[in-house]
């Protein structure tokens, strides 16, 4: 699965205020190992993101997500779907 | 009812949806007195009452009245005959907030089968450990079938092979099986009732054995006796059904009562936190609980609507499940007291899951007892010597009472050489009462170790009793002793957290044994700073506040973020967080920890 830059650059500026690194953000960028965001933010951001593009992304699903990119495609299969 | 409520309420009836009545006006309310959960099931099943289900953005999305759960679980206790299983055989069963899962437990109950509620998965990334962790959760329970959605197959299929478990069922897959046309036989008085994996580490999971007679007498205990429940009442959560407080507390104690539950689920919590009030608010809800972290995350998430809402129904707030925090339910009902919300409501509690669910509630009629004790002799004398008023408020502990253990229940605490202790004596907490575990399944080792000849079960909770009401303090096994001193790692921990940027839960503390047989103290902190000026800061804070609060020596090892263990309950794993320490798993994230590597070679 690929992503597109767009939501890619969606997904970082949502994801920038939970950003307390201060380090720049790349598709590669590990959500939850990189950017030291406890489980309650990580749910919180979630939740923006598919508050942000109308979608919904199951558990399982997040469960399976690492990195922005991964996050990317799976947005975009969903909106994609919807 | 506000307009909000109003509107919800249309959109529901359109989809053709209306919520469970709060009580039934033509059925006598019996707070439990049954003898099985099938039996009261089928009293509930004679009124309108029963389970409703909010989506994640509040909207009613199922209606479960009890007569509704009781039909879908004969045709699904049917179904699961129909697909091989035997009478006694372990049913794992992912506990989704959700009609489904109800389906699956309570028709496990007509069919004879043991339901093992498991959990699942809520984290970025997390499904390799979840898949882990339901492996051994599917072992410890010689799991015949496990039931699940549809979204987590794949992760379940991966954790039943590696738990050699061959029958692995989606709920449509069940459902869509014929209904056997044998005769049911329900579990009876004497049969057990399920097993329930909330104790133990990811590599040992223990399953909690609990027998009908036990979720009897507990379910009545909680009805009658603590929350003195009637017909005004209307309960709501948001807690998982496959912990004890969740299952227990509201989804068995509620049917055996003919509550109606409103349900959000825990992620829908975790993500809305607000919407806990805003749905109580709307369902004029009268009782709810959570452990401390619930109420703070709340009332720091709920901002301008507090004004919004009317939580003046709301008569029992419970606290349970981790140590009740004072300063965490004062900071709630500042902020919420603009909703009507009633301080008084604060009912501390406490129980475990050996113990079915509940052990002792505080009186619900009373407001929340403060017992404020000298630090000094609490460290050093293990007594609870009352503070006095003149004190330094940094000379006092405060702790919260959580009341008398439920009738036909026995509480001591006890000394190291096991007499028993005073009043305001610190001492092992010790419960004994119909409510009891028969033990860990399958693991006689585990439960001689928990449980007595005297049938006097260990808790592993410190704490003392006042006026017959038990005030706990921490955990027995934690503590750490130094030159003859008992530290409590809860200490070393709240110390800490006070340290800026940490939060709660961010350090565990615990000791080493080194060579001379002396507790070396460790501290693990997860350190979200990225600068080495500000690790080095905040190191350095930390020991000072350590030897501020516990006056000792200790290694303060800085580790990632979120690497800290917990249990499924949410409590803070210090057993776990050494044992990773000392298996070199846990690692400090920068190369200077001298102490640490000096006491972790001589524990190793």
């Amino acid at each position: 699965m690929t992503a597109s830059q767009e939501t890619i650059d969606q997904i970082c500026k949502l994801l920038e205020p939970f950003n307390s690194t201060g380090k720049a953000l790349t598709p590669d960028t590990e959500i939850s190992a990189d950017l030291n965001i406890d489980s309650v933010a990580v749910m919180d951001f979630v939740m923006e993101v598919e508050d942000h593009f109308d979608i919904e992304i199951p558990l399982n699903v997040v469960s399976e997500t690492h990195s922005i990119s991964d996050l990317a495609a799976v947005v975009d299969a969903r909106v994609k779907k919807a | 009812m506000t307009a909000n409520a109003a509107r919800q309420d249309v959109e529901a009836a359109a989809a053709g949806l209306v919520k469970t009545p709060r009580s039934n006006r033509d059925l006598e309310q019996q707070l439990a007195g049954f003898k099985t959960i099938a039996e009261g099931l089928d009293y509930a099943a004679r009124g309108l009452t029963g389970f409703n289900f909010y989506s994640a953005k509040g909207q009613l999305s199922h209606v479960l009245t009890f007569a509704d759960l009781r039909s879908r679980a004969l045709a699904t206790a049917r179904k699961l005959v129909s697909a091989g299983l035997k009478r006694g055989d372990r049913v794992a069963v992912i506990a989704e907030t959700g009609p489904d899962f109800m389906a699956v437990f309570f028709g496990c109950q007509y069919a004879g089968l043991v339901p093992c509620p498991m959990p699942y998965t809520m984290y970025i990334g997390g499904r390799d450990a979840y898949v882990e962790r339901v492996t051994g959760m599917l072992r410890a329970a010689a799991a015949c079938a496990v039931v699940t959605s549809s979204d987590l197959e794949g992760h379940i299929l991966a954790g039943a092979a590696g738990a050699g478990v061959e029958k692995v069922l989606t709920h449509e897959a069940l459902q869509a099986l014929p209904e056997s046309l044998i005769k049911l036989e329900a579990f009876g008085p004497d049969d057990v009732a399920y097993i329930q994996y909330s104790s133990g580490s990811t590599s040992e999971p223990k399953g909690v054995l609990i027998t009908q007679k036990a979720i009897m007498a507990n379910t009545q205990g909680i009805l009658r006796d603590g929350l003195r429940v009637t017909k005004s009442d209307r309960a709501f959560s948001w807690l998982p059904l496959y912990h004890d407080m969740g299952l227990v507390g509201f989804c068995l104690a509620p049917m055996m009562g003919q509550v109606s539950v409103d349900y959000i689920s825990t992620p829908s919590f975790a993500r809305r936190p607000a919407l806990w009030l805003r749905l109580m608010s709307e369902n004029r809800s009268t009782v709810s609980f959570s452990p401390s972290f619930g109420y703070d995350l709340a009332a720091r998430r709920i901002n301008g609507e507090a004004v919004t809402l009317d939580l003046s129904n709301w008569r029992a707030a419970g606290i349970g499940g981790d140590m009740v925090r004072a300063d965490v339910l004062k900071q709630f009902s500042d902020t919420l007291s603009v909703s009507g919300f009633d301080q008084n409501a604060f009912m501390p509690s406490y129980g475990m899951a050996e113990s079915t669910l509940a052990v002792s509630f505080s009186d619900v009629s009373q407001p929340i007892r403060i017992d404020a004790i000298d630090k000094l002799a609490f460290k050093l004398s293990g007594q609870a010597v009352p503070a006095l008023e003149t004190q330094d408020r940094d000379a006092v502990r405060s702790f919260v009472v959580c009341g008398k253990p439920l009738p036909g229940h026995e509480m001591v605490v006890r000394d190291e050489m096991g007499s028993v202790l005073r009043d305001r004596q610190i001492g092992h907490i010790f419960v004994k009462g119909p409510s009891l575990m028969s033990g860990y399944y399958h693991n006689a080792q585990a439960t001689d170790a928990v449980i007595a000849a005297d049938g006097f079960l260990a808790t592993g909770d410190m704490g003392y009793l006042l006026d017959g009401e038990i005030v706990i303090t921490g955990r027995a096994k934690d503590l750490i002793l130094h030159n003859g001193r008992n530290i409590w790692p809860q200490d070393i921990e709240w110390a800490a957290e006070q340290v800026e940027p940490l939060k709660s839960g961010d350090v565990a503390a615990f000791a080493v044994e080194g060579d001379d047989g002396q507790d070396n103290v460790v501290v693990l902190v997860q350190c979200r700073v990225t600068t080495e000026a500000g690790i080095e800061k905040l190191r350095r804070e930390v020991s000072a506040v350590v030897h501020h609060s516990a006056g000792v020596e200790c290694a303060v090892v800085l580790v990632p973020p979120k690497s800290l263990p917990f249990t499924s309950s949410g409590k803070l794993s210090r057993a776990g967080a050494k044992q990773k320490f000392v298996s070199g798993e846990l690692v400090e994230i920068t190369q200077r920890a001298p102490q640490a590597a000096e006491f972790l070679a001589a524990a190793q």
